[in-house]
């Protein structure tokens, strides 16, 4: 990409002007491409001088109790225990591991050792957190590659009557986002993924809220329940 | 000597740094000294007092777990923090069900007042930002346009319909308002 059409795509994210999948591929991009990165810090400057403008409205410090009572929440969790509903008898049983360091930081979850079991298991290729719009996780995401993916969930999630959670992946740019399957509810489950180019680090996983039956269109259409960055899970 | 706002933007940073860490005395600063204006930005988008509390709210917990993603060589303290905020007001102004509980005149006004804070915002700016010069420089239909997105918060199809041209019009507007101000301020 050149400098004019990086600098051009900074501006269109920071005025809030890119699509849904663009402005999740633009969001996950800040922490991995440096290069992208400081273009868009350097849209935010060109154009922070118009926020300064706004009127200062009192009052913002009657709000710290509530932020206060929101960071326990916030900071790095360690995931829960394994779901303790008996899976399978043929799912995969991996061994413990930890997620590597900066990408933990990176998504501010640090995933401790929830997943023993025996050393010769199929183990996943990436894990992703999806963390929802407040940042708390809500569920994790284990892809082994070709159609293989599982998705587990640490926390409660509201899903409208007349909605259907949707997980999709972005494998590139050009693929643009790609469904791994429709939830029927909050219980561990195997996706139902087509087979896809190998996970990649930071590759993103979402979910969304669907009509029921699934996207009309084959790509998100609805709101973002929650969303994450993969982390390779190789020689850790 | 330095500049009141550029160790103002020190401090930020500094703050934003303690945060990552774990302070919350630091995020507290944070608070004190940009809450004002951050409730301003957020009023001027959302209009309601209450949506404006939630994305301030909000963007304080954003802050706190992604500090240790800032980093200074990058661009200001200041522009990362309320880029949060931005990101916020967005979320809430793209979410309809966010919305959908406003009595239509309710609505209908919120969208009236953006409108008008959008054309304002350019006025506001002080004389000795070159930013104002150089949106002065572009094309009335492209500066409006990019004040529409920036300061409004509205969509390329929004902006369309409130100047009653074809989307690609819009876009293009947009697109090249946006090159000429990256050249004018380069």
């Amino acid at each position: 990409m050149t400098q004019d059409t990086l600098d051009a795509r900074a501006d269109a994210f920071v005025l809030g002007l890119l699509d849904d999948a663009q402005e999740a591929e633009a969001e996950a991009a800040l922490i991995a491409d440096a290069t992208w990165a400081a273009a868009v810090a350097r849209a935010r400057d060109r154009l922070l001088p118009l926020d300064m403008t706004a009127e200062e409205h009192p009052g913002a410090e009657a709000l710290w109790e509530g932020i206060r009572a929101r960071l326990a929440a916030s900071q790095p969790i360690p995931l829960p225990a394994p779901n303790p509903v008996p899976t399978a008898a043929n799912s995969p049983r991996r061994p413990g591991r930890m997620l590597p360091s900066g990408i933990a930081a990176a998504i501010g979850i640090l995933a401790g050792a929830v997943l023993g079991g025996s050393w010769f298991a199929p183990e996943p290729v990436v894990i992703a957190v999806l963390l929802d719009n407040a940042g708390a996780p809500t569920a994790v995401v284990e892809d082994y590659g070709g159609a293989d993916a599982r998705i587990r969930f640490v926390n409660g999630v509201e899903v409208p009557q007349d909605r259907q959670m949707q997980v999709w992946t972005l494998p590139s740019a050009e693929m643009g986002p790609i469904s791994l399957g429709l939830l029927t509810g909050t219980g561990t489950a195997d996706l139902d993924a087509p087979r896809l180019p190998e996970p990649a680090d930071g590759q993103l996983y979402e979910i969304t809220l669907e009509p029921r039956g699934g996207s009309p269109t084959g790509r998100p259409t609805g709101a973002i329940l929650a969303k994450g960055l993969a982390a390779r899970q190789e020689g850790i | 000597m330095i500049a009141p706002a550029a160790a103002a933007s020190e401090d930020l940073a500094d703050a934003l740094q303690r945060c990552a860490a774990g302070d919350q005395q630091a995020l507290r600063q944070i608070l004190d000294a940009e809450g004002g204006r951050l409730l301003g930005v957020a009023h001027r988008m959302l209009q309601r007092r209450d949506l404006a509390e939630e994305a301030v709210q909000d963007c304080m917990v954003q802050i706190w777990r992604k500090a240790h993603q800032f980093r200074a060589g990058d661009g200001s303290a200041r522009g990362w923090i309320f880029a949060i905020l931005r990101n916020r007001c967005l979320n809430v102004l793209r979410d309809g069900r966010r919305l959908e509980s406003l009595a239509p005149t309710d609505l209908t006004a919120m969208q009236d007042a953006r409108l008008q804070a959008a054309g304002a915002g350019l006025d506001a700016l002080g004389d000795q930002v070159a930013l104002k010069d150089c949106l002065h420089g572009l094309e009335p239909a492209s500066r409006r346009a990019i004040l529409l997105a920036y300061v409004g918060g509205f969509t390329h199809g929004e902006i369309a319909a409130i100047q009653s041209v074809p989307l690609g019009t819009a876009k293009s507007w947009i697109r090249r308002g946006l090159d000429l101000l990256r050249r004018c301020l380069s």
